[in-house]
């Protein structure tokens, strides 16, 4: 979190550091005992899918929350990496974890060429080519019937033996998801104390002036990208294996790629657990949704007024929202890390 | 390919250009006053489509007729919009925000559809549904004629309210230099709501003439948005005679493409047209300075 302390860095413990470290240990916590809390695999069950689209929106914030290029078809990558996981595995007789990985590593090879023709120009050209990879990929991956099963969808082979019973199944992969959300977090945390997440922040305040500067800014966006990319094929293929099927239709879905931006931009996508929180309280809400509601077109209506009304009052998130109420409440600290634009308000009004 | 099955490709492909150009226009209007990629365009479009068919299904009467409500509601419902929704997102990240404020628009258009009138397929059958003109060995759909005769009149109408108007002059000098303008007295964010409203007016006269001639349901607009948005990029972002001239070529080359690949593979044209612009020609192949930094 963008404060005072995190600027001076003391070396005794500070009663804002000891709470840090204290509310990252109980996350832990929570995370690691919620399979034996779980009273039942249904909840489990939710618990991963949870998990999963913290995992999708934590990687799709190391593009849009580092460079505020908003991407809509992060759905493309995480579904790609599925497809990926899965045609490694069936064609090539891959080792299931195996095939994961070098799933993801092509889908961070697609995303190459993808962000130097959409990265080149600003934001308009990079959200249109996001959501036109999407219905793109949707349009192939249903028609190719021989190649990856077209729109009757395609099995996952599991990668735990038959001996595995389902609620096992849920744990193991309840685990994996929040190894894989603590690896995303981890590089997530690495690249904003160094010296491209400078740059990538200065590209997302003003880019004029970070490409005056001399930040390389086309390369830093590409970089930023093809990590989110390699990131959301990881959730995507792990999702796979553990759901066992995939339907171009919900893989390729415009509306999974809006949950990983409502998630983030809800949580808050200047900082580290943003996207954590944000897909907490939207995946459970979509899953409470599902399950009391069935799959109506209701959800579509819910979740575009909340997306309006997120973008339209606090398009910074709600942790930024809260904090900012908060530091209005006690005295503001000195040093703050401030968007141009809020630095350009309170200018204006001191000027007045 | 014969002779004849090329002649008739072409003119379905001109004929389904007519409509992609117009709602390009429209996308291409929104942009220029604004720089705002309207992603719920085509989910008005198909919002225009319901109420025609709903319209027809009512009354019995041609659906045409519908044309006398949408238009100026749409008017209304743009001007509002702008006035309303996108003037209150913060200039600096305007571009995104608006994406993602147009695109929340689309969603809850495309669920209200979903739950006024479910997902059904739904399609307006009228006497002359069925009926075609032969010229030249080439049959035409007489809805197909229709539609394209909306188009092309609805086109040359907005051509004449930007060229020959005052008010079409204030909306191209606020495209050009909004600053500018302002300094020499134009109210520009009136105009920019106006050029909304227009805008959304072509979604109503596209969606008038998508009902004639498609079978419609809730999540169609998927399908139009995507090759709208390649059609403006291609054609440069902000020029309407350049998403006018890209609209015809890529809706001649998928309808060509339909009879070798079959009707998704041809779809895909738009995507790989988008794809190649981008990377050989970023700024568009007939945008002017405008396009230059989106």
């Amino acid at each position: 979190m963008p404060n005072a302390s995190s600027a001076t860095r003391p070396s005794g413990p500070t009663p804002a550091r000891v709470l840090r470290i204290g509310g990252l240990l109980a996350l832990a916590a929570v995370v690691l005992l919620f399979p034996s809390l779980a009273p039942d695999p249904f909840i489990l069950s939710v618990g991963v899918v949870i998990l999963s689209y913290a995992v999708l929106a934590t990687s799709w914030n190391l593009v849009g929350g580092f460079t505020g290029y908003i991407s809509l078809g992060h759905a493309a990558y995480s579904g790609l990496g599925g497809y990926a996981t899965a045609l490694l595995i069936l064609r090539s007789g891959l080792n299931p974890w195996l095939a994961l990985l070098v799933g993801a590593l092509i889908v961070a090879l697609i995303a190459i060429p993808v962000g130097i023709a959409s990265l080149r120009v600003r934001g308009a050209s990079f959200v249109i080519v996001s959501i036109a990879l999407v219905l793109i990929l949707q349009l192939t991956f249903q028609s190719w019937h021989t190649f990856t099963g077209g729109s009757g969808g395609l099995r996952v082979p599991r990668p735990f033996g038959p001996d595995v019973l389902r609620p096992e199944q849920h744990e193991r992969f309840f685990y994996l998801h929040a190894v894989l959300l603590a690896l995303a977090l981890l590089t997530w945390w690495l690249i904003e104390r160094s010296r491209l997440g400078a740059g990538l922040k200065a590209i997302r305040e003003d880019e004029d002036k970070a490409q005056a500067l001399g930040v390389p800014t086309f390369a830093y966006k590409l970089i930023a990208l093809v990590t989110s990319a390699f990131f959301t094929a990881l959730g995507g293929g792990l999702y796979a294996l553990w759901f066992g099927y995939l339907d171009p239709i919900f893989q390729f879905s415009i509306l999974v790629g809006t949950y990983m931006v409502l998630m983030s931009l809800l949580g808050g996508v200047r900082s580290l657990f943003g996207p954590l929180l944000g897909a907490v309280v939207v995946g459970y809400a979509v899953e409470v949704f599902k399950s009391q509601y069935g799959d109506t077109q209701f959800h579509l209506v819910a979740t575009g007024i909340l997306l309006g009304l997120v973008v339209l009052f606090m398009p910074d998130g709600v942790i930024p929202a809260i904090t900012s109420f908060l530091n209005r409440r006690r005295r503001a600290a000195s040093i703050r890390e401030v968007t141009a634009e809020e630095l350009a308000r309170q200018r204006e009004e001191a000027a007045r | 390919m014969t002779g004849a099955l090329f002649a008739q490709c072409l003119v379905l492909g001109i004929l389904l250009g007519g409509l992609y150009a117009l709602l390009a226009a429209g996308l291409t209007l929104y942009f220029g006053v604004m720089r705002v990629v309207m992603i719920a365009h085509s989910a008005f479009l198909i919002l225009a489509a319901y109420l025609a068919w709903y319209f027809h299904e009512r009354t019995g009467i041609d659906p045409l007729l519908s044309l006398v409500v949408t238009v100026p509601l749409f008017f209304v419902v743009g001007y509002g919009m702008q006035r309303f929704l996108v003037s209150r997102l913060r200039p600096i990240s305007l571009t995104t925000m608006s994406v993602l404020l147009t695109f929340a628009v689309a969603l809850t258009i495309e669920g209200l559809l979903g739950f006024v009138w479910t997902g059904t397929q739904r399609r307006v059958q009228l006497g002359y549904s069925g009926m075609s003109i032969e010229v030249a060995g080439v049959s035409i759909a007489v809805v197909k004629l229709i539609a394209f005769g909306l188009a092309a009149v609805s086109l040359g109408a907005l051509y004449l309210i930007l060229r020959r108007t005052s008010f079409g002059r204030a909306l191209r000098a606020t495209t050009q230099h909004p600053e500018a303008a302002r300094l020499v007295g134009i109210d520009t964010d009136r105009v920019a709501g106006l050029g909304f409203g227009l805008g959304l007016a072509t979604a109503a006269v596209g969606g008038t003439a998508l009902a004639l001639d498609y079978t419609i349901y809730p999540s169609l607009h998927w399908h139009w948005i995507g090759p709208l948005m390649a059609i403006i990029v291609v054609g440069g972002l902000g020029s309407i005679p350049g998403a006018a001239i890209a609209a015809l070529l890529l809706g001649v080359a998928a309808s060509l493409l339909q009879v070798p690949l079959g009707t998704t593979w041809a779809q895909t044209v738009f995507y790989l047209a988008l794809f190649v612009t981008l990377m050989i020609r970023p700024q568009g192949f007939f945008g002017g300075r405008l396009a230059q930094r989106f």
